[in-house]
């Protein structure tokens, strides 16, 4: 308690009893039970509870790393909930197990500050496991105190994840064993993880592991301020009220049943080692340039593609033009209808494409929906085409005979050899291209689907192909060794469409 | 308290009276009515110089432990020991019978008035300084920074994209989420920028992490948003919860999706229900949006991190499956937003320290008050934010109401129909919740509206806010309602929305005729 070395910088003059204060603690706990009468200056917990210890040497330490401004506490739910009514620090109360997720919002909006997550065990190794083992592998800099006491508090001494075999609670009122498995020791298991700095174990119950337990937690936080890492102190903490005994035989206990089953020390200590460096405070300062936003929402490609349509393709229809392109996955598909798309935009027209696949991660069908509107696409789906582009067989016969008259039905005649199955209406071009082969020809089989744009070019008159290659250009700007082969590609499938209608 | 310890009025209250005889110069002082007696204390100290306490302290009911400092060494072990912030502490021992806290004691005769001696004091607290935790009134909010932004080519680019840039132009350098067919293209596009911003992208453990961490985020007063989808909403639920008591702003696209359970990843307008009457328990409502075009996912998010810092409220961005995967033309704004600082936000530096973001209010009155509180807020969001479009609808006599890709799939509907000469219209709610009522409300009070056809990918969800909102309006006779549904991935199509209001303008003139 040596404390007139501590020159607070938060808390002004001195009190009467001539010293600087040596916490962290508010001066008056308005905020449980509106600090009504002595309810003000004293903590909710009853007789002997360990909570108001750790939460003493936590407070001490704040105002020993004089960081009071900069630490944000995070309450859990648990009998600590109100640990905000007490520390003066930034404050928030997290839902119940979350309080290590609510810890790294914290930590990411404003990397300088120090972060603790306070949690008990129900909280912390029931409830939240998930968030607490992921927050420690991940490793970002919080500091997380652990309270286990072996029992639920708050909602009246039910079984912990910690409670030890054998232990009686109100819901292992035989004693905890069967399908109840053995006590969760969250230190060991905290310390495997690669994220964690420091890892340590303390008790309460003599003064010389309530001194361990004060350098514990001032270790934990001390990594906060120089932003080091993760780090965990589990501390075992008495629940008189619940294990039904007086304050002394709860520390009595502690020492006896639970130190055998959760041994105290150091369970994990790199924070020498140079690991845990810093990551995070870059996000201190994001870039809010509106040049760098721009290149990168845009690529970098802010230039207008020149216009070559002299007018809507009303020969198709009227003001609203609907395609489907149709095929497996890695067919091209969406590639090919993402191009019509951005062409149609560059024309001044309105478009959208909407892709749907299979449940499938490859191969699987891959079908792709597009509009093309003289002014706003209204129904953006492509249930009944003007065109279809079909990469395969059952593509081509699931589709075609959607195909609106008048209409125009493209496929790849490498893969489709018979197409005297499929009964259309003699209004609709049905027009064979050997996409795949053209594009083997060509030395790349992935630019059959620009063979393919190429044949509905020619075939439909859709856009002029200066259009489709203006389309093209752009798409490929970052991979500009490709830009010829693509547009042989396209030219290929031009002419094919024209030899085949001559 | 009066001298019940009966060693005089010198000393601290509870303090043994004999002052030791090397005269040390710091020894502990007890401040009893702060003492629950646990006596960790009495096992702390080596000198016995503490005994269990063998009196009921009548203000507190509880039995404070007895100290006699003839041996006393002064080694402060039993302060460590004490779990109480005011019970006992080291003081020099000159001030402290200066202080004579028996005699300040005496002066609790009735705590309830609050006729206390603040014991800080003698634990070295500035008691004239306000550090208890209330928010410092004179900071005020650092404000937004609006920023121009240069021309730029119109983007081709899907809905959850649009969606995702538009957060980044609201000023949004946190994102969180979990993949989830068919939002995720938004979270993986986040992914590829916000390191290119030194902005965060965090995948987190969960849906149920994930929204924990906007509360963090949010608490801290900075804008953060997921992309998720319709289980995923589902754990997000509760969190969302917390965020509205705790009055955390954040922003959630919910791309929904095929259910219930895990259903399929196709689109449906399946959590309208969810959106605007079920975000998690207690009294709970958010702004819900709902964008029919990428555009509008670009434009209604911007939007959405406006009104969430707005009424410190989360936002609910609905879309659909159709609308998260369709690529169109997205136009940028004018201006991009650098977020300030509000005043209220949990930081973590000195500006911000008495803040607290926190959903109990423990006494009954209390979350009353809230909830009330909450209320006018839900009524000035109703008032101020109701959202709607309307497309041929001066003439209408058929009105169709659809929101999302249904929406503009009734569209076509009405261009169709009104190739058909049949006089159809289409209104457009773009706030879910509020429902647009306002603007319906006189849009049928024109008197050429005959019938109303529901356009929605749900079993009526959309209906239920419709009839709710005319009946909560009043509005008692209205034209009959009718609908055209589907659901399970598959959307009403234009075909089946001119056969449905085709055979309804048959019914309407066959019954006028009648007449």
């Amino acid at each position: 308690m040596s404390n007139n070395s501590n020159d607070t910088n938060t808390n002004g003059s001195a009190g009467s009893s001539g010293e600087k204060s040596t916490n962290a603690f508010y001066k008056q706990f308005l905020r449980y039970a509106h600090g009504v009468g002595l309810k003000g200056y004293s903590t909710h917990y009853c007789p002997g509870c360990g909570h108001g210890l750790a939460q003493k040497y936590l407070a001490e330490t704040v105002e020993e790393l004089r960081i009071k401004d900069n630490t944000v506490a995070i309450s859990p739910v648990g009998c600590s909930v109100f640990l905000y009514s007490y520390m003066d620090v930034g404050n928030s109360q997290a839902p119940h197990g979350r309080a290590p997720a609510v810890a790294l919002g914290h930590k990411f909006a404003n990397p300088n500050a120090s972060v603790v997550s306070y949690q008990g065990d129900g909280d912390l190794a029931s409830i939240g496991l998930a968030e607490i083992v992921f927050a420690a592998q991940v490793g970002i800099p919080i500091a997380v105190v652990f309270a286990n006491n072996a029992i639920y508090g708050m909602t009246g001494g039910q079984m912990a994840p910690t409670t030890l075999t054998g232990q009686k609670t109100t819901t292992s009122p035989y004693g905890r064993g069967d399908i109840f498995g053995q006590p969760f020791k969250m230190a060991e298991l905290i310390a495997t993880l690669d994220g964690p700095i420091y890892v340590e174990r303390v008790a309460l119950f003599n003064a010389k592991e309530r001194a361990k337990a004060k350098r514990a937690i001032k270790k934990a936080m001390q990594l906060q301020v120089e932003n080091k890492g993760f780090a965990f102190v589990e501390v075992l903490a008495e629940c008189p009220t619940h294990l039904k005994m007086e304050p002394l035989s709860a520390m009595k206990w502690i020492q006896e049943e639970m130190l055998p089953i959760f041994p105290l020390g150091v369970k994990k200590d790199v924070s020498g080692e140079g690991k845990g460096i810093n990551v995070i405070t870059k996000f201190a300062h994001p870039n809010f340039g509106p040049e760098k936003l721009l290149s990168v929402v845009n690529g970098g490609q802010n230039e207008f593609t020149p216009r070559y349509a002299e007018s809507f393709p009303t020969h198709i229809a009227k003001e609203n033009i609907a395609l489907k392109f149709a095929g497996a996955g890695g067919d091209g598909a969406q590639t090919a209808a993402m191009l019509i798309t951005s062409a149609a935009i560059n024309e001044g027209y309105d478009s959208t494409h909407i892709p749907s696949y299979g449940p499938e991660s490859r191969g699987g069908t891959s079908y792709a929906d597009v509009r093309v509107a003289i002014e706003e696409v209204s129904s953006p789906s492509a249930s009944t085409p003007h065109i279809l582009v079909a990469f395969n067989a059952p593509s081509l016969f699931k589709f075609a005979p959607s195909v609106l008259s008048q209409g125009y039905v493209i496929y790849d005649s490498s893969v489709v050899s018979d197409v005297g199955l499929l009964k259309l209406s003699s209004s609709i071009k049905l027009i064979g291209v050997p996409f795949a082969e053209m594009a083997a020809k060509l030395g790349n089989p992935l630019v059959k689907n620009v063979v393919a744009l190429g044949a509905l070019q020619a075939a439909t008159k859709l856009y002029p192909a200066e259009t489709f290659l203006a389309a093209l250009r752009t798409n490929l700007k970052s991979k500009p060794n490709l830009i010829e082969l693509n547009e042989k590609a396209f030219w290929a499938g031009v002419d094919a469409v024209k030899i085949s209608l001559r | 308290m009066p001298d019940s310890n009966g060693k005089g009025g010198k000393n601290l209250s509870g303090v043994a009276a004999s002052i030791p005889a090397k005269n040390l110069k710091r020894r502990p002082f007890h401040l009893k009515e702060y003492c629950k007696g646990c006596a960790r204390c009495i096992e702390a100290c080596s000198k016995s110089c503490i005994s269990m306490g063998t009196e009921i302290n009548s203000f507190t009911g509880l039995m404070p432990v007895n100290f006699d400092l003839s041996n006393c060494i002064g080694c402060a072990l039993c302060v460590t020991a004490c779990p109480e912030p005011y019970a006992l502490g080291m003081g020099n021992s000159e001030t402290i019978e200066d202080t004579h806290y028996a005699g300040a004691a005496s002066a609790v005769s009735d705590p309830s008035a609050g006729n206390i001696i603040i014991p800080g004091k003698y634990f070295g607290k500035d008691v004239e300084r306000d550090d208890t935790g209330v928010m410092n009134a004179d900071v005020e909010d650092i404000p937004d920074e609006i920023i121009p932004l240069p021309e730029s080519v119109p983007l081709v680019i899907k809905g959850t994209y649009a969606s995702a840039i538009g957060a980044l132009l609201a000023g949004c350098r946190h994102f969180y989420g979990y993949p989830i067919t068919p939002s995720t293209e938004g979270a993986e596009l986040m992914a590829k920028l916000m390191p290119k911003l030194d902005g965060v992208f965090f995948q987190a453990v969960s849906e149920v992490a994930t929204v924990n961490m906007m509360y963090g985020t949010g608490g801290a007063g900075m804008p953060c948003m997921t992309f998720t989808s319709s289980p995923g909403f589902s754990l997000m639920l509760e969190g969302i919860s917390y965020m509205i008591g705790a009055e955390v702003p954040g922003v959630f696209v919910n791309v929904m999706r095929g259910g219930p359970g895990l259903g399929n990843i196709a689109p449906e307008q399946s959590d309208i229900k969810l959106v605007c009457r079920g975000l998690g328990h207690g009294h709970t409502h958010a702004l819900v949006l709902a964008p029919a075009t990428p555009q509008e996912m670009l434009d209604l998010t911007i939007k959405a991190f406006e009104l969430t810092f707005k009424y410190r409220n989360p936002v609910i961005i609905a879309g659909d499956g159709y609308l998260g995967q369709m690529t169109g033309k997205v136009t940028l704004p004018k201006s991009m937003k650098r977020p300030g600082v509000p005043k209220w936000a949990v930081y973590g530096d000195k500006t911000h320290r008495g803040n607290l973001i926190c959903s109990i209010f423990l006494t009954e009155k209390d979350l009353e008050e809230h909830n009330l509180y909450l209320s006018k807020k839900y009524q000035q969001i109703c008032d101020n934010e109701q959202l709607s479009d309307v497309f041929k609808c001066s003439d209408a006599n058929i009105l169709l109401i659809a929101c999302n890709t249904p929406a503009q799939t009734s569209k076509g509907a009405v261009t169709a129909l009104r190739e058909k000469n049949i006089k159809a219209g289409l209104f457009r709610p773009i706030t879910l919740w509020p429902f647009p009522i306002m603007a319906l409300k006189k849009l049928l009070s024109g008197g050429t509206i005959q019938q109303i056809v529901v356009v929605e990918a749900s079993e009526g969800q959309l209906e239920d806010e419709l009839r709710l909102a005319l009946n909560k309006a009043g509005i008692n006779k209205h034209p009959t309602i009718a609908h055209v549904r589907r659901c399970g991935g598959i959307l009403p199509s234009v075909e089946e929305i001119v056969q449905r209001v085709c055979s309804l303008q048959t019914e309407i003139e066959n019954s006028e005729v009648g007449r």
